[in-house]
């Protein structure tokens, strides 16, 4: 075994000397792909959402590659599964810029992961953009080279309590929370607001991941009779949740994330079951050509909020990388990031829209998929309205529209 | 506040489901003398039989259940055959390893065909109703019914029939009776048929009761672990005593401690036991 | 590619301490812990939260040592009364209560957020080659800690320990304190196991509980199993064979092209449960045989 990694690494160590010693830019002259890496959750807890972010993902890269590519580069992907692992993750991410060379890493998953590959993304200048929620993530010194598309929950939690206080009849209401590193905060933003409305929180519960059962818990939410249970969970732990609570013949409501309440779920507790269930979300720009086109390339990719976030991912780094002129580099697409998505600018919604205007030397703000993605200085989405639907008669229905 | 009651029945309900495993897993354990780690995984085996059956074929949950039954008893006399023949006269600890080995193979073939979602039988979902103040389920009233039948009948097959009678004497002193003329090899053969069997009814009823997932029979090891243990390893209605105390203790726990702590409540009854009665409640030999 | 080998070479040797630890248990003293995951976890959040609330590491590194070892002492003088297969589903219980433990007292060990920003050991005087520094410190400690464990192995100390494995009843007989030898054992490999934590916590930077599950330790088992139980050289050889079988089938689906996502991890998976089967029917003395007979 030491034998064959001795060989191995002399070989290795050879190229890596010569490819080592080149520099990261690259000339505009050159035609060398432009490595870009995705790391998804394809197995474990995210598991159900890693396959449509990368096939998302995959459908940009074709029509940029169709479309000439980056300044007359085609982009390359390389793609790695994180397991929904952190130790996985980091591995893998070391694979990637490493091995790989990509430039950025689009679509990371959990929070624990994008947690544990920033510092290494951040040294090694590699731009990392992924639909992480936990409030950590943007925090702390990270030079710009992180950024996400999904609002961090603290926003979330106050824009959920801010619909649940609108609805008078509901007086006591009960959080359970799915074990996640932004539980706690989701929830206790939630309940500042609802508990400034008037309402009383009557219980609050983290619950555990992977269960097969949740009748514990739900007895005891319930004896604390609440008029809405809030639940905080993703789709699996939400199917079997919602099926207990069914179970125990609860009269009350229940309010959970889109993402949750996704067509999985539908087809997993069945329309009985989830009649009546409210749930909400980021809207997307459902009138986007943006989005229209992210529904037309990846059918069926609306079930979950992240696959068009991942499509504006890739979409925004090859925009950033475009208004380079010719240089590529992480540093490049966290100097041009904001430049390409914020106002002013004129509005595009695809790649090879904003190329054009770029090439021109135009000012662009592109609209994405799953929302105007216009960020903050740590990389934090702008706060944006989020949308309300309930389920009726095994169908989803949009109620209202409910701004920051 | 509900009342103590209802904790207690939704106790008696997950002991119920637990005390098949348990049963199997204590037997076993006796009989061959090494704890069988694959027994919960038989569960999930089970389960996803009754799935395959029930909504891939169509059959009906009954139907889909005997399946069950039928295909998991099949499956642990393979693995009995391939995995622990060959390893009668080893020490307990390597069938053990062994056992976790097949565990784990067990449970990613499951994985491997249907991946990890949770899936659901196709059988409505029933709301409770309200009897003297509890909320009872209509699915978990049949299923208790099944279990206590089953047992019953596991446990007058252990004291009435021939075979059972051998069992027990193998389970006993295994040289005494292969002296005797009992025929060591079939015994342990109908014993893992049964117990394996036992243990893939067990799973379907988890499977209605809860979700159907690959690890579904793994999360269990603990309380059936707990379980044969509290009630003397060897002992069929010391395994049943124990799994529904074990079922009961960990519903009432939550009273007390986060639910997601239930595992360590099976963990505290399992390092309880064998500090003060290790023989465990029917005070069979350990 | 050499960076990327050098981070799987830094996290081979972290995993090949922990066999070591685990060896020193089940190796030396005969014992069997199937929650070794448990002091690796215990070394790894100690440290990490001393650091971050700004203990020197010159501190932090020691206390979590010696924290590891002194919980593995109240273990085991509560769990080692019992028999083999007994102790073994003690210590998976235990090791999966640690990890619930960590995942719900979020006010000490930051629950699901994990731990955040652990300081790299002189992180200022290497940040050219800090990689290359830190697998150096990785394998130094390695190294020392298997010729520590060794000397172990032959002194009088290790003796006494090897016949109380064999055969417990004639070394009480002989006047050994037998229980006082086995808790210290499973102490002593429980803070090696620590080391190995502190080591991966600081490497990573971040660690959170579900870093630390239940199949960790089977992995351990299975990497001294494969290299040879009993055996400090076979710990080493059989962490660098599985975590390279683990890491290289990660190419495996450049080559096999249905084998992605969940097949790939479940097929990861099965393989582990084969090796471990197999080698249990055939094998049990695994690659490097210790020179006594085994099973």
């Amino acid at each position: 075994m030491t034998t064959m990694t001795r060989r191995e690494l002399l070989k290795t160590g050879t190229t890596a000397g010569l490819v080592l010693g080149a520099p990261t830019l690259i000339s505009a002259q050159s035609k060398e792909p432009i490595p870009i890496g995705t790391l998804c959750p394809l197995t474990g807890a995210g598991g159900s959402y890693g396959p449509d972010m990368q096939r998302a993902v995959v459908a940009v890269v074709e029509r940029i590659n169709k479309a000439g590519g980056i300044n007359g580069r085609p982009v390359q992907l390389f793609h790695e599964d994180d397991q929904t692992n952190a130790e996985a993750g980091v591995r893998a991410a070391r694979k990637l810029i490493d091995v790989n060379k990509v430039v950025a890493i689009v679509s990371t998953w959990a929070s624990a992961v994008t947690l544990a590959v920033r510092p290494l993304c951040v040294e090694a200048k590699v731009f990392v953009i992924g639909v992480s929620g936990a409030d950590a993530v943007t925090q702390g010194d990270h030079k710009g080279y992180i950024a996400r598309t999904q609002p961090n929950t603290n926003l979330q939690g106050r824009m959920y309590g801010k619909f649940a206080a609108t609805k008078k009849e509901w007086k006591r209401i009960a959080y359970m929370g799915l074990q996640t590193p932004y539980a706690r905060s989701f929830g206790d933003a939630f309940s500042g607001v609802v508990k400034a409305a008037g309402a009383t929180i009557t219980d609050d519960l983290i619950y555990e991941d992977k269960k097969p059962s949740y009748r514990s818990e739900v007895t005891r939410v319930l004896a604390t009779n609440p008029d809405l249970i809030m639940l905080g969970g993703y789709t699996p732990d939400s199917v079997v949740m919602v099926k207990d609570i069914y179970k125990t013949g609860y009269k009350g409501a229940i309010l959970a994330p889109s993402f949750a309440v996704n067509a999985k779920f539908l087809e997993g507790v069945g329309p009985e079951v989830a009649e009546g269930v409210w749930h909400m979300d980021r809207a997307p720009l459902f009138d986007s050509p943006a989005y229209k086109e992210f529904l037309a390339a990846v059918p069926g990719g609306d079930t979950g909020p992240y696959a068009p976030q991942a499509w504006d991912q890739i979409t925004l780094v090859a925009l950033a990388l475009a208004a380079g002129r010719g240089e590529v580099s992480g540093t490049v697409i966290k100097d041009n990031l904001r430049t390409v998505s914020n106002p002013p600018g004129t509005a595009v919604y695809s790649f090879a829209e904003g190329a054009k205007l770029l090439g021109e030397g135009k000012k662009v703000n592109y609209e994405g998929a799953s929302g105007s993605c216009d960020f903050d200085q740590i990389g934090d989405i702008l706060s944006a309205p989020f949308i309300v639907q309930q389920v009726r008669k095994g169908k989803s229905e949009r109620v209202m529209i409910v701004n920051p | 506040m509900p009342p103590f009651a209802q904790y207690v029945f939704n106790g008696v309900v997950t002991g119920g489901i637990l005390a098949l495993p348990a049963v199997a897993f204590s037997l076993l354990w006796r009989l061959l003398r090494f704890p069988n780690f694959a027994v919960s995984t038989y569960l999930t085996v089970g389960a996803y039989v009754a799935l395959m059956l029930n909504v891939g074929v169509g059959a009906r949950i009954e139907l889909a259940w005997l399946g069950a039954l039928l295909a998991t008893g099949t499956v642990a006399l393979a693995v009995d055959r391939i995995t622990f023949r060959p390893m009668r006269a080893r020490r307990p600890f390597s069938l053990a390893i062994a056992s976790i080995g097949v565990a784990f193979i067990l449970e990613n073939i499951v994985r491997f065909v249907w991946g990890n979602d949770f899936r659901s039988y196709a059988v409505p979902v029933t709301r409770a109703t309200s009897v003297a103040g509890l909320r009872i389920g209509r699915d978990q009233v049949l299923i208790l019914g099944v279990a206590v039948v089953l047992m019953a009948l596991a446990q007058l097959f252990l004291l009435r029939t021939r075979l059972g009678i051998a069992m027990r004497a193998t389970a006993d002193n295994p040289l005494l009776a292969a002296v005797k003329g009992v025929p060591t090899e079939r015994v342990i053969g109908w014993a893992t048929l049964g117990g394996g069997a036992l243990a893939g009814g067990a799973g379907v009823f988890l499977g209605l009761d809860a979700s159907v997932d690959p690890l579904m029979g793994g999360g269990l090891i603990i309380s059936v672990f707990a379980a044969a243990i509290l009630g003397g390893i060897g002992s069929a209605p010391g395994a049943l005593a124990g799994a529904l105390i074990v079922g009961i203790v960990e519903e009432v726990g939550t009273l007390l401690i986060p639910p997601t702590y239930k595992t360590a409540i099976g963990f505290t009854i399992i390092l309880a036991v064998l500090l003060v009665r290790p023989t465990g409640l029917a005070g069979a030999r350990g | 590619m050499i960076a990327y080998l050098t981070a799987i070479a830094t996290l081979v040797g972290v995993r090949a301490l922990l066999t070591l630890g685990l060896n020193v248990q089940w190796g030396l003293a005969g014992l069997v812990n199937l929650g070794a995951v448990a002091f690796f976890a215990v070394g790894a959040y100690t440290s990490a939260l001393l650091a971050v609330a700004g203990t020197p590491l010159l501190f932090a590194w020691p206390a979590a040592i010696g924290f590891a070892a002194a919980a593995a002492a109240g273990l085991a003088m509560v769990a080692l009364r019992l028999r083999e297969d007994y102790l073994a589903i003690v210590t998976l219980g235990f090791g999966e209560v640690l990890r619930l433990f960590l995942l719900n007292e979020a006010w000490l060990t930051r629950g699901a957020n994990g731990v955040t920003g652990i300081p790299r050991p002189l992180h200022a005087h290497f940040s050219g080659q800090y990689d290359v520094f830190y697998l150096i410190l990785v394998l130094v400690a390695v190294a020392l800690v298997y010729v520590a464990l060794e000397r172990v192995r032959r002194s009088p100390f290790g003796r006494v320990l090897r016949a109380i494995r064999e055969d417990e009843t004639v070394a009480a007989v002989a006047g050994k304190p037998v229980f006082r030898f086995k808790v210290q054992a499973f102490a002593l490999g429980a803070g090696v196991a620590g080391l190995a934590g502190i080591l991966f916590a600081h490497y990573l930077a971040y660690i959170e509980p579900n870093m630390f599950l239940p199949q960790e330790s089977l992995f351990v088992w299975l990497a001294l199993i494969l290299g040879g139980s009993g055996n400090n050289r076979g710990a080493l050889v059989g962490s660098v064979v599985l975590l390279g079988l683990l890491e290289g089938s990660r190419f495996a689906k450049d080559v096999i092209p249905f084998l992605t996502g969940v097949r790939l991890a479940a097929a990861q998976q099965m393989l582990v449960g084969v090796v471990l089967v197999v080698l249990m029917i055939r094998r049990p003395e695994g690659l490097l045989p210790e020179k006594p007979g085994p099973d």
